[in-house]
């Protein structure tokens, strides 16, 4: 199988790949060639506006379209991102809907293609039979290939959607991207969809296209690039989140002949045609530049008292009849209040931020980089220079996983290169460092909630109200552009609030307010910008709601599995949990353990669970833990992990995604903290950015269930959710103690079991 | 003027022109284009950059070219060519992977693969002293090898012992 980059040389001279498109640019994306092509030799391009997100979705694309077509995977290959060569656009992270959009233009060519081969095969389609891209019949049979032969597949693909576009400057000249355009376009219509009980590709284990090259070396990346005249740029940022260039530093010119200084407003940069000599060059005007001082953050030890100080408002969102809830809540036999919090966090890829510019004299702009909005950021890199859309070409190429910060394809160094491409004339390359990625890139930003629980006489809980505050997780500007003071786009405010509520016998009342803007907003680049991650808002309300429904459990002391089964009519989720307690020979009691004590340097035992309900997937989680009170370190020492997502496409990867998740999960809930004192981020490396190791790592157990009769579910993405609740239930069940606060650190552990306020 | 500087890449001297203090991984990726390395951290702390030299693993974004001058550099581009070398294959018509690089792929380890060039180098080491490390050394040994972790974001470490010990299994035969 061709990679992407053979492919995209080798194309020339195949048949359908003209794809004529209404604006310089752009694809005509109501053509079927625009998504998908059928050629002579059976080979098969599709084309997604979405990247790789490290998920194995170019594995799932394939299949997806193989089924459609009723051929082998291994016939197709995938196109992903790239703006001038896919339909589309939108999320990245949104598989499951970049797969319903191929999977009906495979259904439109599919129909397509059997009315050629009735003609054929003079047979009417209904006694027609697919089979690896041939067509049978009693009468005899044809290829795919030989039915396209000589001519072109004429079909009109019909669609829903805007294209993203940036709004006209109003009174405070300042443009944003409309929020519409974001999820892409959507194919509609109703093609017959070959049904999931006949699946024969979807539901096997095919393998990721792009892993092979990436074990021997000959996969491009976005960090290698490299293109005639090229310089390399590293970076000088501010001394602190808010100070202003006073005057930029200089370096040695006789050490470093070829090196300049590159300067727009805040913006600062060292470029070579040598990368080396630009990272020392840069390091020799970091040490010389000088900014203005500036102190407005509140110093991470007093982030949820600067939270709570804020004007919050009325809730932005809310779910659930609040008189309702009051009212039950009034009559509840007992009540419980509880306050949860979690610091800011990180993404923290491996590979810091890098990004490839070519700005032409005329406007003409080609960027490279692993983006997860194409489209965004196409946009984006247009109202940021200045030029129509049309001009710019959005390249994808492979890079460390993002974990939701590319998702509206703003932050990154796209910004960077493209502003210094325009003034230096040079296709330019910026290479984030990590201090740097970690200090500037955005935030998955901290928040609290207060949550008011009643049970009634008999133990059951009756009613729940959640108040969940937290900074916006929309800010998507690109940081280049609001350092060089150039159009950067609105701040869209809010969060995601698409939670699902796993609870039917439980009346509840969800207020959401991300009322507040950045931390130290105020200052000149806005602060600490809060971008979305992995399973965004519902990933943070599921402590919330989780850990509640713990402790409640604790109050009626029932154990923690069957008050679960006790609250909820949902037969997926009563299916799912009873086969992970199965696999888990799950001892029904109450926490916390007979044998649970906080003190003592002898480790205790304990075990937790959790439950979220997420994108048509059921999930569970069962922590076990030990943790020794003297010290506060907590080992998680096994992990099970039970999913039910309707039909699974791909059993191995799942398996892969599932165990992943759960070794992200298990670092947020234990390690992951960003701290900041009043001018900085002070955690700007992997020694005090802790995020989970291989000898941390559990044995992980995954039970996965597949069915024919529920659709599609997200199988990835939301397995990050289960440990935080699930190990906090567990520290609970083994001291007694409950934690309403991630991560555990050791410090923490020890002080919550000596009983200090923390 | 830069001295020269021989250093024997994936078995081929290389004359690096580049100056001496010169961190290995811009010599490699950016002189000799080789695109198994990569930066990750800069300093030592992930393990992105790793590749072997004289067969153990240092973290090449912090060691200057000079200290490997006369020595055998391998990135995951000449771990085929070391395989052969070591079991005596003759691989110029069909160029077989190294039992690790196989077993990446049989597992389906990567995710979105930034860190396994390290990792894999990691694996190579290891199996290289220990041919048949039970799991509590497979961890021990990403995890604890100065001079850092070996860091994956996309949490593929079980995917990785599972890789180690299948390629253990083939390469004892």
């Amino acid at each position: 199988m061709l990679t992407r980059r053979e492919f995209a040389k080798s194309t020339a001279g195949v048949l359908f790949v003209s794809l004529g498109g209404q604006a310089q640019g752009t694809i005509d994306q109501s053509r079927l060639e625009a998504w998908l092509e059928i050629h002579s030799d059976g080979s098969i391009i599709a084309r997604t506006g979405r990247g790789e997100t490290g998920t194995g979705a170019s594995a799932f694309y394939a299949q997806v379209v193989a089924e459609e077509l009723s051929v082998r995977p291994d016939a197709v290959t995938l196109i992903m991102g790239d703006t001038d060569r896919t339909p589309d656009g939108g999320y990245s992270a949104g598989f499951l809907y970049g797969a319903a959009n191929l999977r009906k233009v495979a259904a439109y060519a599919h129909q397509k293609l059997l009315e050629l081969a009735a003609e054929h095969l003079q047979t009417p389609s209904s006694e027609l039979s697919v089979s690896d891209g041939v067509v049978s019949c009693a009468k005899g049979k044809v290829s795919y290939g030989r039915l396209v032969q000589g001519r072109q597949l004429s079909v009109t693909i019909p669609l829903r959607g805007v294209p993203l576009r940036f709004t006209p400057p109003g009174k405070s000249g300042v443009t944003g991207l409309e929020w519409d355009g974001m999820e892409g376009f959507t194919v509609t219509g109703e093609p017959r969809l070959k049904p999931i009980s006949e699946y024969k590709v979807v539901g096997e284990s095919y393998p990721v296209p792009g892993i092979p090259a990436k074990v021997t070396g000959e996969t491009v990346w976005a960090c290698d690039l490299a293109l005639p005249g090229m310089l390399h740029a590293r970076m000088v940022r501010p001394a602190s989140l808010g100070s202003t260039l006073l005057a930029p530093g200089s370096f040695d010119k006789s050490k470093f002949p070829a090196a300049q200084v590159v300067r727009k407003a805040n913006l600062v940069a060292v470029v070579s045609p040598n990368e080396w000599e630009a990272v020392q060059a840069a390091n020799a005007v970091a040490a010389t530049t000088k900014w203005s001082e500036w102190s407005g953050l509140p110093s991470s030890d007093n982030l949820t008292s600067a939270l709570r100080a804020q004007e919050w408002g009325a809730p932005a969102a809310s779910k659930g009849s609040e008189p309702e809830v009051r009212l039950t809540l009034a009559e509840a036999a007992r009540t419980i209040s509880a306050s949860y919090e979690q610091p800011y966090i990180k993404h923290a890829p491996i590979g810091p931020f890098v990004a490839v510019a070519d700005v032409r004299p005329d406007g003409t702009t080609t960027v490279w980089s692993q983006i997860g909005h194409l489209q965004a950021s196409r946009a984006r890199i247009a109202n940021l220079l200045g030029v129509p859309s049309q001009k710019v070409t959005v390249r994808w190429l492979d890079h460390a996983g993002q974990f939701g910060r590319k998702t509206f394809g703003g932050d990154g160094a796209e910004a960077d290169a493209a502003i210094l491409s325009q003034i230096t004339g040079h296709p330019v390359r910026v290479q984030w460092s990590m201090n740097e990625d970690f200090a500037w890139s955005a935030f998955s930003p901290a928040w609290f909630a207060d949550v008011k629980g009643g049970l009634d006489a008999a133990g059951h809980l009756t009613a729940l109200h959640i108040a969940f505050h937290s900074p916006h997780m929309l800010d998507a500007r690109p940081l280049g552009a609001i350092l060089a003071g150039m159009p950067s786009g609105t701040v869209q405010r809010g969060g995601i609030s698409d939670t699902q509520w796993p609870y039917d016998r439980v009346k509840f009342r969800l207020e959401q307010a991300y009322a507040m803007d950045n931390l130290a907003w105020a200052s000149a680049y806005g602060g600490l910008r809060g971008l979305i991650m992995r399973t965004p808002g519902q990933r943070q309300l599921n402590f919330v709601l989780e850990s509640l429904v713990n402790e409640a459990a604790a109050v009626a002391n029932a154990d923690p599995v069957q008050f679960r089964l006790d609250h909820t009519t949902d037969p997926r989720l009563i299916g799912l949990t009873h086969a992970v307690m199965k696999t888990a020979n799950w001892e029904a009691r109450s926490s916390p353990s007979k044998d649970a004590r906080r003190t003592g340097s002898n480790m205790a035992a304990g075990r937790g669970v959790s439950v979220i309900v997420r994108s048509n997937a059921y999930w569970v989680g069962l922590a076990e833990i030990s943790v020794i009170p003297t010290t506060g370190v907590i080992r998680v020492t096994k992990f099970i992990v039970g999913v039910e997502c309707g039909k699974i496409i791909n059993p191995r990867q799942l398996d892969r995604c599932i165990k992943g998740g759960i070794v992200m999960g298990i670092g947020e809930a234990l390690k992951e903290e960003v701290t900041f004192d009043k001018s900085k981020v002070t955690s700007t490396d992997w020694s005090k950015y802790r995020i989970l190791t291989m000898e941390e790592t559990p044995e992980i157990t995954v039970v996965a269930i597949s069915r024919d009769d529920q659709g599609f579910g997200t199988g990835g993405e939301a397995p990050n959710a289960l440990p935080p609740p699930a190990i906090a239930a567990a520290l609970f069940d083994a001291t007694g103690v409950y934690p309403r606060r991630i991560p555990m650190t050791p410090d923490y552990v020890k002080r919550l079991l000596a009983g200090e306020k923390c | 003027m830069a001295n020269e500087l021989i250093v024997n890449v994936n078995g081929v001297a290389k004359s690096i022109t580049a100056p001496q203090s010169t961190p290995l991984l811009y010599v490699l990726r950016n002189e000799l284009k080789l695109r198994g390395p990569r930066l990750g951290c800069g300093m030592a702390q992930c393990g992105a950059c790793a590749v072997l030299v004289d067969g153990q693993e240092v973290r090449s974004c912090v060691m200057p070219v000079s200290a490997v001058a006369g020595k055998r550099v391998v990135t995951i581009e000449g771990l085929p060519d070391l395989w052969a070398e070591q079991k005596g294959l003759d691989h110029s018509a069909k160029r077989v992977l190294h039992p690790v690089q196989q077993a990446w792929i049989d597992e389906q380890v990567p995710q979105c693969g930034y860190c396994q060039s390290g990792m894999l180098i990691a694996a190579v080491q290891l199996l290289a002293r220990n041919p048949d490390p039970s799991v509590a050394e497979i961890k021990d040994a990403f995890t604890n090898t100065p001079p850092s972790p070996h860091l994956c974001r996309c949490g593929t470490y079980l995917a990785i012992i599972d890789a180690v010990r299948r390629a253990a299994r083939q390469m004892r035969g």
